[in-house]
């Protein structure tokens, strides 16, 4: 029910810099996820924004209203923890209570909205246990309603399933989302978990070494990574290092032709990238067509390889082909797969698709 | 067709199983002590009801409950005081230590438990000292009250340092994301939750305070002789049966009091894990 920003927002203890120049702007109502390996300052952006961290420099607001200088207790702002944080000595009621009894409302209203959480997260009757007298998976849920209870301005996540296991979390993170977009809040969610960030999220923050490299929408992320280190950590990626020979710009389209060692590729191209650049090729395994026995054979940009590797994964098959020296991890599904099962040493004509380019930094 | 039935395996504990004896003898280990332990009581007990001309008596107690009725009544007074000026120290002095980054932390503790490690007569003489030269209060309620506080805070602060160590503080952001200030988070969530370690303090300083008697020996006027001094006093000039009595029945209120505690906070609070 807030717009939340963050400007140039840093954190540093001592000569650690845990949150470097982070700058957000969230729209009310929208999900968005700070996704990132452990250390990237997730966490620490999260309780900058509930104020149980101050930041180093950098504003935080939400709405029009500089926060800063407000303590939690003021903010308004609902937080789940990692672990579910409820209180082991009250009951279930009142720990979803808890809230509203400390900003002092009548009996009469706790006791009616307590009941309506409680059938909101499917726990009647559950009132009058003790937290530890629940399941992983119910201790989470009164956690969600406790802090729904005081009617939040942000909803703040930090990596709240990861104490559960596989089927709980998938299953939990869609009544997440349900959640917030019955009540329109704006929720921040922290995950290092891929999956988890692109089933739920409106839009991702994808963190790096207290930076945020890249925000966008999952499609974004997945198939415009903008630095190599967004293309290398989201999903599976082959990356190709080359030279960009020429670019082509119509309309709507900007693409270059890059020469990666004896393999030209095709790609989409940001408008920073010129001819003569050093850059890193991606394109991702399942992006990888293999093209069958009589598809034309001088189609520019087909390139022919030899397998090495066929492992057969189920719903998909997974081949490590050998293109004039360089490794291409291809993933085939659908009913193709079956067909590839002895590709052992053939060699296929492959299409790479949804090439993507950033500059080569290390170059 | 008869085909042949397997019969069911069947299963007879056998009655001097290993297990069982080594069971019993675990049981009788455990009795034996408890015997040991109880014995002075018993003992005790049994030389208070002795009578003078022989056979069993009441007599003694009579005397109890007359003049030994104020110590007693002064040594749960100032146990109390005592306990409670402790609380007041110890629980802001334990977020001290333990929240806030000091320097020479280790230095600080190990200077604060000194008063653990001083022999009572040391202690005794040199409070008696620093009373009559300092202080005007020798052999008065707020001498003893400050004796006892100086020579047993750190048992209150010790377990409370623990219980606050492992004190998620998960506990305390949740109940600020809630609404709650810093003064209704440490009554609401974290005394709660210390309650274990408080209680632990609370138990170890009315143990001691309440039968303390070397220190008192030093700075108890005749106003303010405890019921312990007095137990010590009594038997100075021999072990009579009525000396006997104040014993066995500061032993019964000091175990009243102690299972009254256990009683109304233990279930709650005291599940064990804190006690040291
Ligand atoms: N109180 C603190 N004192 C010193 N350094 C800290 C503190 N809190 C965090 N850091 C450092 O800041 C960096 C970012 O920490 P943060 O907890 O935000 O990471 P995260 O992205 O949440 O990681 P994870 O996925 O492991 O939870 C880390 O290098 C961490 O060591
Ligand atoms: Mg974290």
């Amino acid at each position: 029910m807030a717009r939340v920003r963050l400007v140039e927002v840093t954190k540093r203890y001592g000569q650690t810099v845990a949150v470097d120049r982070v700058s957000a702007d969230i729209a009310e109502g929208e999900f968005v996820t700070l996704l990132g390996p452990s250390g990237c300052g997730k966490t620490t952006t999260l309780r900058m924004v509930a104020g149980l961290v101050e930041p180093t420099e950098g504003v935080i607001l939400f709405d029009d209203q500089v926060v800063n200088a407000i303590p939690t207790h003021k903010r308004n702002v609902g937080l789940a923890f990692q672990s579910h944080a409820l209180f082991p000595h009250l009951t279930v009621a009142k720990n979803i209570a808890f809230g509203l009894s400390v900003k002092r409302r009548p009996k009469a209203e706790i006791e009616q909205r307590v009941n309506e959480l409680l059938a909101m997260i499917e726990l009647e009757g559950y009132g009058d246990r003790m937290p530890a007298q629940l399941s992983g998976g119910q201790q989470q849920r009164v956690a969600l309603a406790r802090m729904l209870a005081t009617d939040p301005r942000v909803l703040l996540f930090d990596e709240p399933l990861s104490a559960l296991d596989r089927n709980l979390r998938d299953t939990l993170k869609y009544s997440i989302l349900a959640l917030q977009r019955r009540t329109k809040k704006t929720a921040i969610y922290v995950t290092h978990d891929q999956s988890e960030a692109f089933a739920i999220s409106d839009r991702i923050f994808v963190m790096n070494k207290g930076r945020v490299e890249q925000a966008g929408t999952q499609l974004d992320i997945y198939l415009r990574p903008a630095t190599e280190f967004v293309a290398n950590f989201v999903g599976d990626n082959n990356a190709l290092r080359g030279t960009v020979v020429e670019v082509h710009e119509d309309s709507n389209h900007r693409r270059a032709t890059i020469r990666c060692g004896s393999l030209t590729v095709q790609a989409h191209a940001p408008g920073s990238i010129a001819p003569g650049d050093r850059v890193l090729a991606f394109v991702r395994p399942e992006n990888i067509e293999v093209l069958q026995d009589g598809a034309s054979a001088d189609e520019p940009g087909l390139i022919e390889g030899a397998v090495e590797q066929v492992v057969f994964e189920g719903p998909a098959v997974r081949l490590l082909v050998d293109a004039d020296g360089t490794p291409l991890k291809v993933t085939v599904s659908g009913v193709q797969r079956l067909t590839l099962l002895d590709a052992q040493r053939k060699r296929l004509r492959l299409r790479l698709r949804e090439v993507s380019v950033v500059r080569d930094e290390a170059a | 067709m008869s085909a042949a039935v397997a019969p069911t395996p069947t299963y007879r504990r056998a009655l001097l199983a290993p297990r069982r004896i080594s069971a019993g003898l675990q049981h009788a280990y455990i009795w034996l002590w408890l015997v040991l332990f109880a014995l002075p009581f018993v003992t005790t007990t049994l030389h208070s009801l002795r009578a003078p001309e022989g056979g069993l008596t009441l007599e003694s107690y009579r005397y109890v409950f007359g003049s030994f009725k104020e110590n007693l009544l002064l040594s749960v007074e100032v146990t109390v005081a005592t306990i409670v000026l402790n609380l007041f120290i110890a629980i802001p002095a334990a977020y001290a230590i333990v929240r806030h980054p000091i320097p020479g932390k280790r230095f600080i503790l190990s200077t604060l438990n000194l008063a653990l490690y001083t022999p009572g007569a040391v202690m005794g003489i040199s409070l008696a000292i620093t009373y009559a030269f300092l202080f005007d209060i020798p052999r008065t309620f707020v001498g003893l009250l400050g004796a006892y506080v100086v020579g047993t805070y750190p048992l209150m602060l010790v377990p409370i340092i623990v219980a606050l160590r492992d004190l998620p503080r998960v506990y305390e952001e949740a109940a600020r994301t809630l609404g709650a200030n810093r003064l209704t988070t440490f009554f609401r969530v974290e005394l709660p939750l210390l309650g274990p370690g408080i209680s632990a303090g609370i138990l170890l300083t009315f143990v001691i305070v309440f039968n303390e008697f070397l220190v008192t020996l030093f700075i108890a006027g005749p106003n303010t002789t405890t019921a312990a001094l007095r137990v010590y006093n009594l038997t100075r000039t021999g072990f009579l049966p009525s000396t006997a009595a104040l014993a066995a029945t500061m032993q019964f209120v000091s175990f009243i009091i102690v299972l009254v505690f256990f009683k109304t906070f233990g279930s709650r609070y005291l599940k064990g894990t804190y006690l040291i």
